[in-house]
């Protein structure tokens, strides 16, 4: 008898435990964890520097989204796993403009803000086969001519020459890669640890 | 006879009648939950205006977005000078949002946000603070009168008795209403476990407000909103409001910090006449007429907004009022005391 009540206390409350967990086992059927692609998914600038601590202090409201100027701001949603609601940049589609206001805005310490020039969202590499004034001297410099740190990201090796040489100061804003008008993007933002050659995949 | 002196008793005991305004504060809910499901549709859209003024593409805007571009220029155009700033001062949801430059955010959120990240930020955690002083003295308002997923699901409950009217079966089971303390202890687990906070995909007003911003500026509902059909869904098919009485973990959050709340209603006994209509309006599933509300009450006022007889009230006090019997103007209560009602009267004219 006292066994059967036991059993019965255990179904009762195994059953409750599942009807509480019932929601969050749902939402994670939704959004599945995907490997992504670390050049379309920067993290907003002013962004903690360790992903996991960045996915556990932002909390999902949205707000940098809804304050950034060029709209470049996009939410994990079905690919998201753990990381679903927290905000990324894909500067391939549309890249910051490092205007700072989504640090401004965020109620957490997700973004926090900072300079300008001390953000660190990567840093931008050239792949020097395929970028237009590399490969036959032509006339470009359009990654040059929009960065918004001017010459202590980019620059020319020559006055006189259009090839582009990222410098020390790039923060990986990822406006060159926005502009760039080479098809397969040879100019891409990778993590400063990565070092400064690229290995070229097309998309 | 019996009626005439019991009327007569009735006036010289003075009953408290209800202020009158209580009786429309129900559509004054109604106005607040219009009001701020229309600010989150609102608030997107302005953020796509401010978009294109920053961007000076209005040549380029193809003929739809011109229209919200010329749309929202009307709207905005009477309050602001500069809208890619000034339009800045009312952002985000009721998830978190700054308002006017005060920043307001969900308790569960910052619950959640502590528990996941395990250290105090202060500036965010002193976000909640006007929050749960305003729980703490109104009970669980913030789901009767603000939660955006609330208009969603009384909307469906309307569906749920039009469905019923046309002869559908709609389910109405009843589970226990702690289950929702599990959740939000299990969602504090997860939140442990995996690093994230939990709620925010879960709980429905935080998804209401960003799928909305997702779908009018991004371009795209995300997985929060199948999760939100398939609470709708629950409603319908299985227990009227289920996800808010058994589920909601904002709610059980709530719950919890309003159970001492000060502004409670009740039942004036003296006028009751046992129509049991308020406990069938009851979205929480109360039981006003033998009153019992308890900390699940948001102070909704529907069941003051539907007595016919107006023997619902406000009133302050840290507790509920234990069960007064049957009301006095019902058929039970004046059969109890019709061998006395002579002594009541005499009573009375003292």
């Amino acid at each position: 008898m006292r066994r059967r009540n036991f059993l019965q206390w255990l179904v009762y409350s195994t059953s409750v435990v599942a009807a509480g967990a019932l929601p969050f086992a749902i939402n994670h059927l939704l959004a599945p964890a995907e490997r992504l692609l670390a050049r379309r998914h920067l993290r907003p600038p002013g962004a903690l520097k360790d992903d996991a601590e960045f996915i556990s202090a932002c909390i999902g409201c949205g707000l940098c989204g809804e304050v950034c100027p060029p709209r470049c701001i996009l939410f994990h949603q079905r690919d998201g796993g753990a990381q679903v609601n927290t905000p990324y940049i894909n500067p391939e589609e549309k890249a910051c403009t490092l205007c700072g206001k989504c640090t401004e805005v965020c109620p957490t310490d997700a973004l926090m803000p900072v300079e300008r020039e001390k953000v660190d969202m990567g840093v931008a590499q050239i792949d020097r086969s395929a970028c237009y004034p590399w490969v036959d001297r032509s006339i470009c410099g359009a990654c040059v001519s929009i960065c918004p740190l001017g010459e202590q990201a980019i620059n020319f090796k020559q006055w006189n020459q259009y090839q582009p040489v990222i410098q020390d100061g790039c923060v990986g804003c990822g406006l060159c890669v926005e502009v760039c008008p080479h098809p397969s993007l040879p100019i891409r933002i990778v993590e400063r640890s990565q070092g400064s050659v690229m290995r070229h995949t097309v998309s | 006879m019996n009626k005439s002196v019991s009327n007569k008793a009735g006036i010289k005991k003075a009953v408290p009648k209800p202020f009158f305004l209580w009786k429309h504060f129900n559509k004054l809910r109604w106005l607040s939950l219009t009001i701020v499901f229309a600010m989150l549709v609102l608030i997107p859209f302005l953020h796509v205006y401010q978009t294109y003024v920053s961007a000076h593409t209005y040549d380029l805007l193809s003929a739809s977005e011109k229209q919200i571009y010329n749309t929202m220029e009307w709207l905005s155009s009477p309050f602001v000078d500069d809208p890619e700033d000034q339009l800045d001062v009312l952002k985000g949801n009721t998830w978190s949002g700054t308002f006017g430059g005060v920043q307001l955010s969900d308790p569960l959120a910052v619950l959640g946000q502590l528990v996941s990240s395990q250290a105090f930020y202060w500036p965010f955690i002193l976000t909640a603070v006007i929050p749960v002083i305003l729980t703490v003295f109104f009970g669980r308002f913030y789901c009767g009168w603000i939660c955006p997923a609330t208009f969603l699901y009384e909307l469906n409950s309307n569906l749920a008795v039009l469905l019923r009217k046309s002869g559908l079966h709609t389910g109405n089971k009843r589970f226990d209403h702690r289950l929702k303390y599990v959740v939000l202890a299990i969602g504090l687990a997860v939140a442990v476990i995996t690093g994230s906070v939990a709620f925010a995909a879960i709980y429905p007003p935080a998804v209401i407000g960003r799928e909305i911003y997702y779908a009018i500026a991004l371009g795209g509902f995300g997985s929060g909103v199948v999760f939100f059909l398939l609470t709708l869904l629950f409603d319908l098919l299985v227990a009227r409001r289920g996800f808010c009485r058994y589920l909601c973990p904002g709610g059980a959050l709530y719950s919890l910090l309003g159970r001492f709340r000060l502004l409670r209603i009740k039942r004036i006994v003296e006028s009751c006449n046992d129509c049991a209509k308020c406990t069938a309006v009851c979205e929480f599933g109360l039981d006003p007429l033998h009153d019992e509300f308890g900390q699940e009450c948001n102070n909704c006022t529907a069941c003051i907004a539907v007595c016919p007889t107006d023997a619902m009230t406000f009133y302050f006090s840290p507790q509920d009022i234990a069960n007064q019997g049957a009301g006095h103007l019902g058929r039970k209560y004046k059969q109890k005391n019709s061998l006395f009602s002579q002594e009541n009267k005499m009573a009375g004219e003292e």
